[in-house]
């Protein structure tokens, strides 16, 4: 047991990118999603399918490519290859911002359509102009509907960290595996491990949470029986 | 002084001509409804009134605001303001479900700052009383069944002041106990003289509540008179068939 939080201590270094990456990845991806929903769904065509191809191309291509695209791949084109040149994070982050928001534009764009059209005439008729019959009306509907594919999303960023050890980044995995090359043992794997399925513990209790919160059902409930983020299910 | 004049409306989707040629009026404190076999275009007569639907040709002109003039429409902003006259009221309901009732209600005047919180509040709960729903204001709409969600939506409407009401079938999704509540609500609403346009498959209501029909068929109004004219006496023969196939 003490070799195992002694391990657990070394592989904290290694949380640190897996983190950043993740973080940066999740607030900057999800608006950026968020625009390409909207571009996907412009009046003018050239646009729309400008997005359309974005997505495809970030999203039927391996990450793990697109990770050394980024950090190599750049520095082949010609006469602009110099300001191209990243670090191995910054490429890493751009590499999974731009693969996530095509994600988040697909979730988004799904729950986009699942708003019903009877929405928008009532906040017309209403009075309510296009941005806030948006911003007032749809989005939150949007919202409720992506949340379980929104989590998802963010459950398999969490896994995904790990493919920057590829080009060479130290994050958990990285530390994981130079730790049991150490030891000779398979121990290190197995705390990683603990590592990635904590930090999903938590999402998995924030988007229960979310959902719960979001289920446009109860308001009368008192206080002490809403939904809480951690220990829900005791009584107080 | 009439509450709204129709004008030689005239739509079609692509190749399918719905509206060909429909006029009318409406004053003040009337209550006129709007019946006629399915696909008769009541529907979308009564959306292109509320600017949900464009007509090719014709004129709308609501109180004294023009929404249509000989097939243009006037610019966005004055098609707003003529359309703020009039309040909808949907077959489906169309509540906003991540909104209570109470923010159902107050949602539009809050964001169009006609009014503060505390009025808003006040007349939602004025109106909420009037449609017999003074206990759900915090319940969301998946919380309310059919009947109460409609009545919701007739005080959401009637929170922007509207002059006029329009029905689209407003009953047409409810059975027959809900769609009683409902109609009781009109009924009250009628006798308030709030002018209104009931698109209706509601036979009795028509009979009993409407000062005037008006009898679509075929894209046209072939029949429009008092509810007596029509279900007592009708000149067209489609209209007496239409009454009679009702009827037996």
């Amino acid at each position: 047991m003490t070799q195992f939080f002694k391990t657990a201590y070394l592989l904290t270094d290694g949380i640190k990118y897996t983190l950043i990456i993740f973080f940066v990845t999740i607030i900057l991806s999800m608006p950026l999603g968020f625009l390409l929903t909207l571009a996907r769904n412009s009046k003018i065509k050239v646009i729309r399918y400008l997005t359309a191809t974005y997505v495809w191309i970030m999203r039927g291509s391996p990450l793990m490519l697109q990770l050394f695209f980024f950090l190599y791949g750049l520095t082949f084109i010609p006469v602009i290859n110099k300001f191209l040149v990243m670090d191995r994070l910054t490429a890493a982050l751009v590499a999974f911002v731009l693969n996530y928001a095509a994600y988040f534009c697909g979730i988004f764009r799904g729950g986009l359509l699942a708003v019903d059209p009877g929405q928008y005439e009532a906040a017309k008729v209403l009075g309510l102009g296009k941005i806030r019959t948006f911003v007032k009306i749809v989005m939150p509907q949007m919202i409720r509907v992506a949340l379980p594919a929104i989590s998802n999303e963010c459950i398999t960023l969490v896994k995904d960290t790990a493919l920057v050890t590829a080009i060479g980044l130290t994050e958990l995995m990285y530390f994981a595996k130079t730790a049991a090359n150490n030891q000779v043992s398979a121990l290190p794997y197995l705390v990683a491990a603990v590592f990635y399925l904590l930090m999903n513990l938590v999402l998995e209790r924030l988007f229960a949470y979310l959902e719960k919160k979001y289920s446009f059902t109860k308001n009368t409930v008192p206080a002490q029986e809403r939904p809480k983020l951690f220990g829900g299910r005791q009584k107080v | 002084m009439s509450m709204i004049v129709v004008k030689n409306l005239k739509k079609s989707f692509g190749d399918n001509n719905v509206l060909d040629g429909v006029s009318f009026s409406v004053e003040k404190g009337e209550t006129v409804a709007v019946i006629g076999p399915s696909g008769s275009g009541k529907s979308t007569m009564l959306r292109c009134l509320i600017n949900l639907e464009q007509a090719e040709s014709g004129t709308i002109i609501i109180e004294d605001a023009p929404l249509l003039v000989d097939g243009k429409y006037v610019n966005e902003k004055d098609a707003r303001l003529a359309c703020m006259k009039m309040g909808m009221v949907f077959q489906n309901f169309n509540l906003f479900p991540h909104l209570t009732v109470m923010g159902n209600l107050t949602c539009a005047p809050l964001e169009l700052r006609k009014m503060t919180k505390s009025e808003a509040e006040k007349r939602a709960k004025e109106l909420l009383k009037k449609v017999g729903l003074s206990e759900k204001a915090d319940d969301y709409p998946s919380m309310l069944s059919g009947g109460q969600k409609q009545r919701v939506a007739i005080a959401r409407a009637l929170m922007m002041d509207p002059e006029m009401l329009l029905f689209d079938e407003p009953t047409s999704s409810l059975d027959p106990q809900l769609t009683a509540e409902v109609l009781a609500v009109m009924r009250q609403l009628a006798q308030d003289r709030m002018t209104m346009i009931v698109v209706t498959h509601e036979m009795g209501f028509a009979r009993e509540v409407a000062d005037k029909i008006l009898f679509m068929c075929d894209r046209e109004i072939i029949g429009e008179g008092t509810p007596k004219d029509i279900f007592e006496n009708p000149e067209d023969l489609r209209i007496k068939e239409f009454i009679d196939s009702i009827l037996k």
